[in-house]
């Protein structure tokens, strides 16, 4: 498939508001950190390391596509355009170090977006499994499933002290890291986001914001993951993650009903001020659209707001930022430019519920 | 709100900074925010910590003997090059090899790094990874065998006991009949 078909469309698979939980878990996400005996690693090989292990790592991979039932396009990052990176990061299906790096790599990617293989990002082998909802099971399962195919294949780099040997010290041991990112309005308006992520960091596990750079948590979402990787089983690094996971839910439920039964009208009044915004504004920065963006979300979820699809959130953080705006414009857009390009794209999604809602009526 | 530095542009990050034991709160556009916090941007891979991290366990050991830091410094791994010192500066390794090289050392930035832990005890690549998942199936089947003695079902324990001791015998033949699964 060409690298347009996972430009085009800013819903991939994983933003599609479905699987467990999914009102609060956006989505689940496995990566798993491998490299080859033989090779150095990615910060001190050479081009000509980088190309036998592109080589090798990619031609592995695409055989194992029948065993697999999968289908998988690969990309050279050299052949793919400046602005395409920046939107496959955007999507989260390749990270910033791959989509910069001067050497060769190559990203994988399954039709349904759901699995993407980075090639010489900061390890020779990055597998990662991206799920919709709270599916930390299923993605492991994928996950693993890749990394037997291509463990038959080729040399792993292992040690029976250290396990795993990956570039990075954090992430020696299993290589896993499991996470899942976490739509928490009403845990932030209530304050206690502090408190939860002081409890969590003690329990091995990182809460951080997953979009914009500050240390703020633009539109409320938060990603969790484990931090420790070495003398943890993959099995217990799961499942203390999924129980995590569980008491942040509730934990945000909880803080739903609260604000419902004590506050009701003022909480109403904000999220139908959010989604006016959302329906009206001419400019529209980022974290302004993601503050509205997250409200509209919470009242859909709360059933105060009807008629707007679930999966506005997902959707629309993605294509609001940089990179997506500009593919869409067909051009490159200065900061100003691109806050009335936002404000533009997020009226006629709106209106598009809007349209489906009351058929044949146009309002502008 | 609009920065509070040029007071032109809209904020758009917010930088938290902890002064004597309180937080403040600053609110800056991204032109301001990157002269005025070069780090925020990479704030998502976290490397600043990491590096400090090793750069603090470092220091400690600094503490010793001048000769003995001179030494440590001057292992080399002999595949990719690289020194101790430059894995410590870099916050990453140059090859796989680095681990033997390092591996006295290693254990200490590890415990660190990992809530103590310094063994890995996870899966295991090929040959290994099935000897591992065997084991594992062995123990398994051993708890069943308990429980089964435990309620008396003596007939279901001598089944257990004989699909362990057919594992055990894989085990101990050693590499060849690794074609399990
Ligand atoms: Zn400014
Ligand atoms: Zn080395």
């Amino acid at each position: 498939m060409s690298i347009e078909h996972f430009l085009d469309n800013s819903i991939s698979s994983w933003m599609a508001g479905e699987g467990k939980h999914s009102d609060i878990v956006m989505s689940t996400r496995i990566r798993l950190a491998r490299n080859l005996n033989g090779y150095r690693f990615p910060l001190a090989f050479t081009e000509d390391e980088a190309h036998k292990i592109d080589q090798s790592v990619s031609a592995t991979l695409l055989d194992a596509s029948d065993e697999l039932h999968m289908q998988f396009s690969s990309f050279h990052i050299k052949d793919v355009s400046e602005l395409s990176r920046q939107v496959l990061v955007e999507k989260h299906l390749i990270s910033p170090k791959l989509a910069n790096s001067p050497m060769t790599g190559s990203v994988l990617l399954s039709n349904d977006e759901s699995v993407s293989v980075m090639v010489n990002e900061e390890d020779h082998i990055r597998i990662q499994c991206l799920f919709s909802g709270l599916q930390i099971q299923e993605a492991y399962a994928q996950a693993d499933e890749l990394d037997r195919v291509l463990d038959k294949e080729l040399p792993y780099a292992f040690d029976e002290q250290f396990g795993y040997l990956t570039s990075c010290p954090t992430n020696t041991g299993t290589g896993l890291r499991a996470s899942v990112m976490m739509h928490l309005p009403a845990l932030t308006m209530t304050k206690q986001m502090n408190r939860i992520v002081t409890i969590i960091s003690r329990l091995g596990m990182v809460v951080r914001g997953i979009y914009g750079e500050g240390s703020e948590a633009l539109g409320n979402v938060y990603q969790v993951s484990n931090q420790t990787t070495l003398g943890k089983s993959e099995e217990d690094i799961l499942a203390d993650l999924q129980s995590i996971t569980e008491q942040i839910i509730q934990k945000e439920r909880e803080a739903r009903d609260a604000l419902l039964k004590h506050s009701a009208n003022t909480l109403e009044d904000r999220l139908y001020r959010s989604l006016g915004t959302l329906s009206f504004a001419r400019i529209m920065a980022t974290d302004e659209a993601a503050r509205c963006l997250s409200d509209v979300r919470l009242g859909i979820d709360m059933g105060l707001i009807e008629d707007v699809d679930m999966s506005i959130l997902n959707e629309c953080m993605v294509f609001m930022q940089p990179g997506f705006l500009q593919k869409y414009a067909g051009t490159s857009l200065n900061t100003s430019e691109r806050d009335m390009f936002r404000a533009k794209l997020l009226r006629e999604r709106l209106q598009k519920e809007e349209k489906q809602k009351t058929k044949g009526e146009e309002s502008e | 709100m609009i920065c509070e530095n040029c007071k032109q542009r809209p904020a758009k990050v917010t930088v938290t900074q902890v002064h004597n034991g309180e937080h403040f709160e600053r609110h800056y556009c991204e032109v301001c925010a990157n002269s005025l916090h070069p780090f925020y941007v990479e704030y998502k891979q976290d490397p600043l910590s990491l590096h400090q991290l090793l750069s603090n366990w470092f220091s400690q050991t600094e503490q010793q003997p001048m000769q003995h830091k001179q030494q440590k410094n001057m292992i080399v791994c002999d595949e990719c090059g690289w020194s101790i010192q430059r894995f410590l500066d870099e916050g990453k390794f140059g090859c796989a090899n680095c681990y033997n090289s390092f591996r006295p050392q290693l254990p200490n930035v590890f415990k660190r790094l990992h809530n103590g832990n310094t063994k890995h005890i996870g899966k295991a690549p090929g040959a290994l990874g099935e000897k591992i998942a065997i084991k594992k199936r062995i123990e398994a089947i051993r708890s069943q065998m308990k429980d089964a003695i435990d309620t008396e079902s003596f007939e279901e324990a001598a089944k257990l006991r004989d699909e362990a001791r057919d594992l055990e015998n894989q085990l101990s033949t050693g590499g060849d009949q690794t074609d399990v699964n």
